[in-house]
C-alpha cells in the first residue's frame, strides 16, 4: 500500500481522535505540525502507549523503545513521515 | 497515633518463588537464591521472552499443601494466601479460639482473575455447565479472602485491600488500627498474588517489564520482573501479649499512608508521596529518620520508581540515609502481596541482624548519589525498620517495624 | 483506649439509576426498568470534570468522580483529609475488555488504558490527583463488607482527631461480566421482572444495579452537616442466633428500644430466601416501626449500603420519606429522629446503621 505522506496524515489524524478520544478537545488551530506532547495537544505518557500499540497494530511497525517514540511522535507530520518510510504492509 | 495499645507482630507465613515457608524464604535470602526464570506453570505466549519470579508449583501441589480438595474452586492467589496464613495462625501459636475471635485482613489485586482468564468464554455463557462453574464468582478481590475466612473459621471481622502495590501493607495498617481502638485483640493481615497473563499483559503493555533479571537502584535499570506469593503476620494488642506472656516477634511501631496525587500510573519525579509516607511512619512513631537503621525499599527497579523513591529517602534522610536495598530481584514485584512479603523479610532481618542485599546493582544512579546494601551483611543490630510500598494510583505507603 | 468522635455527616454526592445527583428532587421522578439490570442516570458529566481529563476516563469513573464532586461542593470542603472508596466487583466492565482483548488477540498489541482504569483503587487515585489530594488513602474492595471497612475505617481516624475530614465513597458498576457469570449461583432473577415491582415476586435472585455515592464524614459539624451517623456494626455470615444477637447488641449498647426508631430502611433483594431472613429479624423487635425499602430503585450490588446510608441522611435532612420507598402506607409523623438501616449482602453480611438527626445547639 502506498500512500503518501499527505494522505497517511488524513489517515492518522482520525484514528488519534478516535483511540486516544480526542473530539472535543482539539485546540484552535490544531494541524499536522502541532506538537502532540508537552505544549500543544499535551498528551502524556500513557498516550505514548497507545500510540505505540497503533503503529504496531495499523502499520505494522514495533517500536522497542518508547524513548524512540519521543523522536516519531513529536507532531502528526512526523508520525507519517516515519510510517511511510518504516511501515511493513 | 494515640497513646493507647502498642501493637506486636506474633506469628508469621509466607509462601514465594524462593521458598514455600519462612524458613525456605530465610535460606535463600541468606544464600542469594533468586526466584526469577522462565514460565513454566503459568500458560502465556510469552513464556519465550518474558521471565518471571514464579512459584514452582501446580495448583494441585498448593491445594495439597494447604489441605482443601482440588476442585473445590479455590483460586491459585487464594491457596497461596491460604497456606501463608496456615503458617501464620501455627507460627503465632493461637488456639482455634483465637483463631475465631481474630480479625482477617487480606489484600489483592487480581483475585481470581487468573481462573477467570482461562475459563473467559465457558463463563460467560450462562447455558455451560462443568467443572469452571466453581469460579463463577472469583473475579472479584474479595472473594478469596472470605474463602480464606470461611475456611480457618474467622468470621468477626473481615475486609480486602485493594490499592496496587501498597496492598498488603495498608492491610497492616488496618489490622494494627482496629487494635488500637479496641476493636479486635488479634488481627491477621497480609495479602496474596498469583501470576496471570492479565497482569503479565497488562505490565507488558506499560512497557516496564524488564525481560532480564531486574536491577534496582542501578543506573542501567529498565524495569521490573513480576512474582507471585502471600504473606501474613498476625497482629496482636500489647495487652494479649502480656496476657499469654509469649514474645513477640516484633513490634509494628508506627505507619505513614500518603498519596502522591501525581499521575496515575507513574510516580513523582521528585518523590513527594514517598517521602510524605515515610516521614508519617516516623512522626506516628515519634522517631527521627537518624533513629532508622535499614529501610527495605519498594525499589521495583523501573527507572520512575527508583529515582522517586531514592529522591524521597534524600530528602528525608538528608545525607545520612541508612543502609537500603530492594529485596524484588529476589522474589519479582508481587503486587499486593509484596507489603507484608518484604515486612516478613525485614523481621527476618531484625531477628538475624542481617540486611539483606540488593542484587544485581553496580551502577550508581547519577541524579541519586547513594548505593544500596550489595552483600548480605551480618551482626547487624537493628533497631527500627523501614518498609516502603508504593502502588498505582499514587497510592503510597511505609511500615516501621522495631525490635523487641 | 480511644474516645468515640461523633461522626457528622456534612456532604453527600451520589449518582445511581434514580435521579439522585439532583438535589432539587428526592424520589420524585421514578425511572423504570424491565430487564434486570438498572443503570446510572448520569448528569453531564461536563459541569463536574474537565474535558482534558474526561477522555481517558471509563463511564464508571466518571460517575464515581462526578459523585466525588457534587459531595466535595455540597460539603464546602474543597480539600479533605483523607480519601477512602469501597467496591465490590471493581471496574469489572474495564477488566473485561482488558481482558477479552487479551485473549481474541493472543495476547499481543494490547493498550494499557482498559487494564490501568481496570485496577479497584483506580477512582480513589483519580480524585486524589483531581484536586491534589496528599492525604490518607485506601480502597477496600471487600465485597458486601467493603463501604462498611471504610466507615471503620474513617470512624477510627476520626476517633484520633474528630477535627480532619474525610471523603469516603462507595461504587459499583451492574457489569455484563458479572451478570452472565452470577446468574448461575442465583445473583439474579432468570425471568424479567419490572423493578418497581420486586417485592412481588416469590423467586430466587434479585436484579443487577449499581451506583456511585460519596460522603463528608467528619468528628465536627458544619454549616452543611446532614445528620449524624452515630454507630455501625457489621456481621458476617452469622449462625443461629448470631445474627439475633448482634441486632439486640447494637441496641443495647446504643439504649434503643423500638419505640426509639422512627423509620427503619430494610435492605431487602427480592430475592425470596434471603429476605426471609431479613424480614425475620425486624420483624423481632420491630414489628410496628414505619419501613421503607429501596433496592427496587437501585438494584443489588456490594456497596447498596452506600445508598441506604444516602436514603437515611436525606430522609433525616429534608424531613421527608418519599412514598416509593414506603412499605405499606403510613403516615409521616411530625418528627423524624432516629433511623435504623438494617442492609444484607446475599445474607452473608448483614450492616446495621444508626442516624440521628443534627440539631444546631447554640
Amino acid at each position: 500500500m502506498n500512500q503518501n505522506v499527505d494522505e497517511l496524515i488524513v489517515e492518522l489524524r482520525a484514528e488519534l481522535i478516535k483511540q486516544l478520544n480526542l473530539e472535543d478537545m482539539l485546540p484552535e488551530g490544531f494541524d499536522e505540525n502541532t506538537p502532540l506532547f508537552g505544549e500543544g495537544l499535551g498528551l502524556d505518557s500513557i498516550d505514548s502507549l497507545e500510540l505505540v500499540v497503533l503503529l504496531d497494530r495499523n502499520y505494522g511497525i514495533k517500536l522497542k523503545d518508547p524513548k524512540e517514540g519521543r523522536h516519531v511522535f513529536q507532531s502528526i507530520r512526523t508520525m507519517a513521515e516515519y510510517i511511510a518510510k518504516n511501515r511493513q504492509a | 497515633m494515640s497513646m493507647s495499645q502498642r501493637v506486636f507482630i506474633t506469628g508469621l507465613g509466607i509462601i514465594t518463588s524462593i521458598g514455600k515457608n519462612a524458613d525456605e524464604n530465610l535460606q535463600s535470602l541468606v544464600t542469594g537464591k533468586y526466584g526469577f526464570g522462565s514460565l513454566e506453570v503459568l500458560e502465556t505466549v510469552h513464556r519465550d521472552s518474558l521471565s518471571a519470579c514464579e512459584i514452582k508449583l501446580e495448583d494441585r501441589a498448593l491445594s495439597e499443601q494447604a489441605g482443601v480438595p482440588l476442585h473445590e474452586g479455590f483460586t491459585r492467589t487464594s491457596l497461596l494466601g491460604l497456606i501463608s496464613l496456615q503458617e501464620a495462625i501455627q507460627s503465632a501459636g493461637l488456639s482455634p479460639a483465637e483463631v475465631r475471635t481474630s480479625g482477617l485482613i487480606s489484600a489483592t489485586t487480581t483475585g481470581g482473575i487468573r481462573e477467570y482468564e482461562t475459563h473467559y468464554y465457558e463463563l460467560m455463557d450462562p447455558k455451560l455447565r462443568g467443572d469452571f462453574v466453581r469460579f463463577t464468582d472469583t473475579a472479584t478481590s474479595g472473594e478469596h479472602c472470605e474463602r480464606m475466612a470461611d475456611h480457618v473459621g474467622i468470621k468477626k471481622y473481615l475486609g480486602t485491600i485493594s490499592t496496587a502495590c501498597s496492598s498488603s501493607a495498608n492491610s497492616l495498617m488496618h489490622g494494627a488500627q482496629l487494635i488500637k481502638n479496641n476493636k479486635l485483640d488479634r488481627v491477621i493481615c497480609g495479602g496474596t498474588e498469583a501470576l496471570s497473563k492479565f497482569t503479565l499483559n497488562g505490565f507488558n503493555a506499560l512497557m516496564i517489564l524488564d525481560k532480564q533479571h531486574c536491577r534496582p537502584f542501578d543506573s542501567t535499570r529498565s524495569g521490573l520482573n513480576l512474582g507471585e506469593g502471600a504473606a501474613f503476620l498476625v497482629l496482636e494488642s500489647e495487652a494479649e501479649v502480656n496476657r499469654k506472656k509469649r514474645t513477640p516477634i516484633a513490634e509494628l511501631k508506627g505507619y505513614g499512608n500518603a498519596n502522591d496525587a501525581f499521575h496515575q500510573t507513574a510516580s513523582s519525579p521528585d518523590g513527594a508521596g514517598a517521602f510524605s509516607a515515610m516521614q508519617l511512619a516516623l512522626s506516628s512513631a515519634q522517631l527521627q529518620p537518624e533513629d532508622i537503621d535499614y529501610v527495605n525499599a519498594h525499589g521495583t527497579a523501573t527507572e520512575n520508581n527508583d529515582l522517586s523513591e531514592g529522591l524521597g529517602m534524600k530528602r528525608l534522610f538528608g545525607p545520612d540515609i541508612p543502609y537500603f536495598s530492594s529485596t524484588k530481584p529476589y522474589t519479582g514485584h508481587t503486587l499486593a502481596a509484596a507489603g507484608s512479603i518484604e515486612a516478613v523479610y525485614c523481621l527476618m532481618a531484625i531477628k538475624h541482624a542481617v540486611i539483606w542485599p540488593n542484587l544485581n546493582y553496580k551502577n550508581m544512579m547519577p541524579e541519586l548519589g547513594i548505593q544500596p546494601v550489595t552483600t548480605l551483611r551480618q551482626e547487624m543490630k537493628l533497631k527500627y525498620v523501614l518498609s516502603n510500598s508504593f502502588g498505582f494510583g499514587g497510592n503510597t505507603s511505609s511500615l516501621l517495624l522495631a525490635s523487641v | 483506649m480511644e474516645e468515640k468522635a461523633t461522626y457528622f455527616i456534612n456532604g453527600v454526592g451520589i449518582i445511581t439509576p434514580q435521579k439522585t445527583f439532583d438535589r432539587e428532587v428526592f424520589l420524585s421522578e421514578i425511572s423504570q426498568y424491565d430487564k434486570n439490570i438498572l443503570t446510572c442516570i448520569a448528569p453531564d458529566f461536563k459541569a463536574y470534570i474537565n474535558p482534558i481529563q474526561m477522555r481517558r476516563l471509563s463511564r464508571m469513573l466518571r460517575i464515581g468522580l462526578s459523585a466525588a464532586t457534587i459531595c466535595l461542593r455540597n460539603s464546602k470542603i474543597t480539600m479533605p483529609d483523607g480519601i477512602i472508596t469501597a467496591t465490590g466487583y471493581g471496574f469489572l466492565d474495564e477488566t473485561a475488555k482488558f481482558l477479552k482483548e487479551l485473549l481474541e488477540q493472543g495476547e499481543k498489541q494490547l493498550t494499557p488504558t482498559y487494564f490501568m482504569q481496570g485496577t479497584s483503587n483506580a477512582l480513589a487515585g483519580l480524585v486524589a490527583l483531581t484536586i491534589k489530594c496528599m492525604g490518607y488513602n485506601n480502597t477496600y474492595a471487600s465485597k458486601g463488607v467493603g463501604f462498611e471497612n471504610a466507615l471503620t475505617d474513617t470512624m477510627m481516624q476520626l476517633n484520633e482527631n474528630a477535627s480532619l475530614n474525610f471523603l469516603i465513597g462507595a461504587y459499583d458498576e451492574a457489569a455484563e461480566i458479572q451478570y452472565n457469570a452470577s446468574i448461575r449461583a442465583s445473583h439474579f432473577k432468570t425471568e424479567f421482572i419490572n423493578n418497581l415491582s420486586l417485592f412481588d415476586t416469590n423467586t430466587k435472585g434479585s436484579i443487577q444495579g449499581e451506583g456511585s455515592a460519596f460522603f463528608m464524614l467528619s468528628g465536627k459539624s458544619s454549616a452543611s452537616t446532614l445528620c449524624i451517623m452515630s454507630d455501625m456494626d457489621v456481621v458476617y455470615k452469622p449462625d443461629g442466633r448470631e445474627l439475633q444477637d448482634a441486632l439486640d447488641n447494637f441496641l443495647a449498647t446504643n439504649s434503643l428500644d423500638a419505640e426509639h426508631i422512627d423509620v427503619i430502611i430494610n435492605g431487602v433483594s427480592g430475592d425470596v430466601e434471603h429476605d426471609a431472613v431479613t424480614n425475620t429479624l425486624i420483624r423481632s423487635r420491630f414489628e410496628n416501626t414505619a419501613q421503607t425499602r429501596f433496592k427496587h430503585l437501585c438494584g443489588e450490588y456490594t456497596t447498596a449500603t452506600s445508598f441506604a446510608l444516602w436514603l437515611g441522611t436525606s430522609i433525616l435532612s429534608r424531613q421527608q420519606v418519599p412514598d416509593i420507598v414506603k412499605v405499606q402506607h403510613w403516615n409521616q409523623p411530625d418528627k423524624l429522629r432516629t433511623i435504623l438501616i438494617v442492609n444484607q449482602y446475599m445474607s452473608k453480611s448483614f450492616t446495621f446503621i444508626l442516624l440521628k438527626e443534627f440539631v444546631e445547639t447554640q
